[in-house]
């Protein structure tokens, strides 16, 4: 009588739901990864006047050299994805093995937390500066090895406390009494049970990870210029952005809408029911 | 208990008898396309209490969730109706549906503890929802018979016992003074007494303050001395024989041979000299578990002090041990001491709260000590999980009183019974299947259940894996810490004997910890007796219960009489 959609049905729809809002961040990687083999024309030599309106064969017109925006535009986000998600994936990933032993075993977690509390106050841009500058031919490794530094102590504090509650539930206590090592307690029994808390502490991590490359692309300390990067095209371009906006907006656009995809995905990612439904004690 | 008066109360004033809530046909299905609730009805009518009674699984939980409009995520439902206090709630907005369970109605579930935010004290958890600011906290915990109210109102959930917080929780529903009020096994986990006080208390709220009462139970004897209406839900899956709906506890014969089957293990033989004896002793009430002990030639021999003076090395023995939590606390054990001898049963008894988790939770390494020392085989375990060797932790395990958390929700079923298996190479890789189908179906589970994930089973489901768990690992000694709470009356006779059964086959020695009497009675050597985390009696079973020397035993006793 008040039947409501068919389960299978609804399942099919949440399916879609998901595959829909995982599907920009799906597309705008994928062309930023694959845009350097799509450019229609070279970067680094220019084909119209410097800050030449959009034109014919120019969409979104030229730089300060009269290169072609969108062809650099297309060059220079592959970088800033890999770099970003090697950084995003790092800092995730260290800081739940960090947060799951230090709630697991009490003395590391207050080892962990007061160091991450000590590596927070330094300021992001400071922790580039010191990494690049002393290791001035880390380039791109540089940068992350600084993003990856900043980034794990903000990550490990949420981690720790997100790994409490499971570490002190029935079935970790159940494995722990039954013999299991800490290394399958860690991997087996908690980590699997902060899906939700984890995908969108990547999200967010992502999201800070592009921000301190594309600070670092802006401070000049990773790309060098004639490369094409996101980040260095607002800092060159910034002077003509009367003459022609699209050679900031344009950059500055993708960065922000790459941001915004990936936490949209990373939340559609995160199981709701069921499962990660947790019992503590 | 004074009802709020002035209330809007449009379906008394009128029609003194109209339904405080009706549902009509009502199936609910998961996600994967299961019914989890098929065709089910029940009516709820003010000064009425409604019991709901079924096999595990059978949907009880979803039922009563139905009734407050919240079904549990991933389920929908797919026919009928549901009428709370005239507004069909199902399809009630988000903000009248909040009001409603706000004001009118109060919803208690099956783990208690989930329910208590453990950094509130008890009297700020009480008096959180209350109608009437000014209420006492004391007079609530003293009306749903926790005494002690002064003492516990300052505690955290975490400082109580299993039964403490489920009484705090239902106070907590009490406060607001409810017109419908739902409890999901209100009396699982409380001792026989205390069952039958709550008992009365429900008919009392319903009787006197015209409540519509609606609870899940399995205890057969309470829900027919209180019950107004029994609401028998069938199983939405196919079971085992053992589970069968309704199948009454009375031929224990009948529940041996369905728990163990053909299935090869635990022989039936086994099986049938169990029930041999519990035959016995429930001819003849206490007195005739002097034949079960005597019979058992394993018996150990401890004497009636709390430490164990046996005659060989006792399998685990655990020697004046005090634990405290918090600086400048009182114990919550003070020198208790346990012997356990190889192949026997031992009963540990006790009033809620004094200290039988606690003393569980010490001998498996989960909980530090403050004092004494527990062995196994004469080599001392270190009293936590780090130091001690995997064998030494394979052959103790523990069966946690709550099922609920003591399952890891991203694995399945087969993963978690198989897992003890491989960890501790009890089988070849190749054999683990098998050995999984053939430990759930000791357990009284269909094999299916194999792929399930625990959020997909009932309470007594998973309590029956956590059991298969415990056996998979092949252990020398199992703990059963109030195993049977989460279990109807068949499904819990028919896990003792499968247990039982297999003891006699050489199979782990059990030590029993529950406040069930007769359960302990009737499968047990030697029992003792904690109270207020003492050791105040030990012995053997037969002699602890036809002449209780300590008038804690006694008191223990004569509530468990009454209780049947």
């Amino acid at each position: 009588m008040t039947a409501r959609a068919r389960p299978g049905a609804s399942a099919r729809r949440r399916r879609t739901a998901t595959a829909v809002r995982v599907l920009p961040a799906l597309l705008l990687v994928c062309l930023a990864l694959a845009g350097p083999w799509l450019t229609p024309h070279p970067v680094d030599t220019p084909v119209t006047g410097p800050y030449a309106p959009p034109g014919a064969g120019t969409p979104l017109g030229g730089d300060q050299l009269g290169r072609d925006v969108l062809s650099r535009l297309l060059a220079g986000g592959r970088e800033l994805v890999v770099s970003s998600l090697v950084v995003a994936l790092l800092v995730t990933g260290g800081a739940a093995v960090l947060g799951a032993v230090g709630a697991l075993r009490p003395a590391v977690g207050r080892l962990v937390e007061r160091t991450a509390d000590l590596l927070m106050l330094l300021p992001a841009v400071l922790g580039i500066l010191l990494v690049t500058l002393s290791w001035p031919d880390g380039g791109r490794l540089a940068v992350i090895a600084a993003a990856v530094g900043l980034g794990v102590p903000y990550a490990v504090r949420l981690a720790v406390s997100a790994a409490a509650p499971v570490a002190a539930s029935g079935y970790v206590e159940a494995a722990a009494a039954g013999g299991e090592r800490l290394w399958h307690l860690v991997v087996r029994d908690v980590l699997p049970n902060l899906r939700a808390t984890l995908l969108a502490l990547f999200g967010l991590r992502f999201v800070a990870a592009v921000y301190v490359v594309a600070t670092a692309g802006f401070l000049q300390v990773g790309p060098q210029p004639p490369a094409a990067d996101w980040a260095l095209m607002i800092r060159e371009n910034g002077a003509g952005i009367l003459l022609d906006p699209w050679a900031v907006l344009a950059p500055s656009a993708a960065i922000g809408l790459l941001a915004m995809s990936v936490n949209l995905a990373a939340a559609a990612l995160a199981p709701r029911t069921g499962r990660e439904a947790v019992t503590a004690r | 208990m004074s009802h709020r008066p002035g209330r809007d109360r449009d379906w008394t004033t009128g029609l003194p008898d109209a339904p405080a809530a009706r549902v009509t046909g009502l199936t609910v299905t998961s996600a994967a396309g299961r019914h989890l609730v098929r065709e089910a009805g029940l009516t709820l009518r003010p000064g009425r209490l409604v019991a709901l009674t079924g096999p595990s699984g059978s949907g009880k939980t979803t039922l009563l969730r139905a009734l407050t409009g919240l079904l549990p995520p991933g389920t929908a439902r797919t026919a009928g109706h549901v009428e709370v206090l005239g507004h069909d709630v199902l399809a009630l907005p988000q903000r009248e549906l909040r009001a409603l369970r706000r004001d009118r109605l109060a919803h208690v579930g099956q783990d208690p503890a989930s329910g208590l935010n453990p950094w509130m004290r008890v009297d700020s958890l009480v008096r959180e929802l209350a109608a009437d600011r000014s209420t006492d906290p004391v007079a609530l915990l003293d009306e749903v018979r926790l005494p002690d109210g002064a003492r516990l109102s300052g505690r955290r959930p975490g400082a109580l016992s299993g039964g403490q917080q489920r009484r705090v929780a239902l106070a907590r529903a009490l406060a607001r003074r409810p017109d419908v009020l739902l409890l999901d096994e209100p009396t699982a986990g409380l001792h026989p007494g205390l069952r039958d006080e709550i008992g009365d208390l429900l008919q009392h709220l319903a009787r006197e303050h015209r409540l519509a009462i609606a609870f899940s139970c399995h205890d057969a004897g309470l829900v027919g001395r209180i019950a107004d209406d029994v609401v028998r839900l069938g199983a939405a899956v196919p079971h085992r024989p053992v589970t069968a709906a309704g199948r009454p506890p009375a031929p224990p014969g009948a529940g041996a041979t369905g728990a163990t089957g053909a299935d090869g293990m635990a022989g039936t033989a086994a099986a049938a000299d169990t029930t041999d004896t519990f035959d016995t002793a429930g001819a003849s009430g206490a007195a005739g578990t002097a034949g079960t002990a005597s019979k058992t030639s394993t018996a150990s021999t401890t004497g009636t002090s709390d430490t164990a003076n046996t005659t060989g090395v006792p399998l685990l023995a655990v020697r004046d041990v005090s634990v405290t939590f918090g600086r400048g606390a009182a114990p919550v054990l003070r020198d208790v001491g346990l012997a356990v001898a190889p192949g026997t049963a031992v009963g540990v008894v006790g009033a809620s709260g004094c200290g039988k988790t606690t003393l569980a939770r010490v001998v498996v390494g989960l909980q530090a000590v403050t004092a004494g020392s527990i062995a196994l085989d004469g080599v001392p375990l270190r009293p936590g999980p780090r130091g001690r060797a995997r064998e030494q932790r394979r052959r103790v395990q523990l069966v946690t009183q709550n099922p609920l958390g003591a399952l890891n929700p991203s694995r399945t079923v087969g993963d978690t019974v198989g897992r003890p298996l491989r960890l501790h190479r009890r089988r070849p890789a190749r054999q683990v299947p098998a050995r999984v189908t053939e430990l759930l179906e000791q357990v009284g589970l269909d094999p299916e259940y194999a792929g399930r994930y625990p959020h997909e089973l009932s309470g007594g489901q998973r309590q029956r894996v956590a059991v298969a768990r415990a056996l998979a690992a092949e252990p020398d000694v199992l703990i059963c810490d109030e195993i049977t709470s989460a279990l109807d009356g068949g499904t819990a006779e028919a896990i003792m004997d499968l247990l039982g059964g297999l003891r006699a086959r050489h199979g782990p020695a059990l030590v029993l910890i529950s406040h069930d009497l007769p359960l302990v009675a009737d499968r047990t050597d030697t029992v003792t007796v904690l109270d207020a985390g003492r050791v105040v009696e030990s012995g053997r079973t037969a002699d602890v219960f036809t002449a209780p020397a300590h008038p804690a035993t006694a008191a223990l006793l004569s509530r468990a009489v009454t209780g049947r």
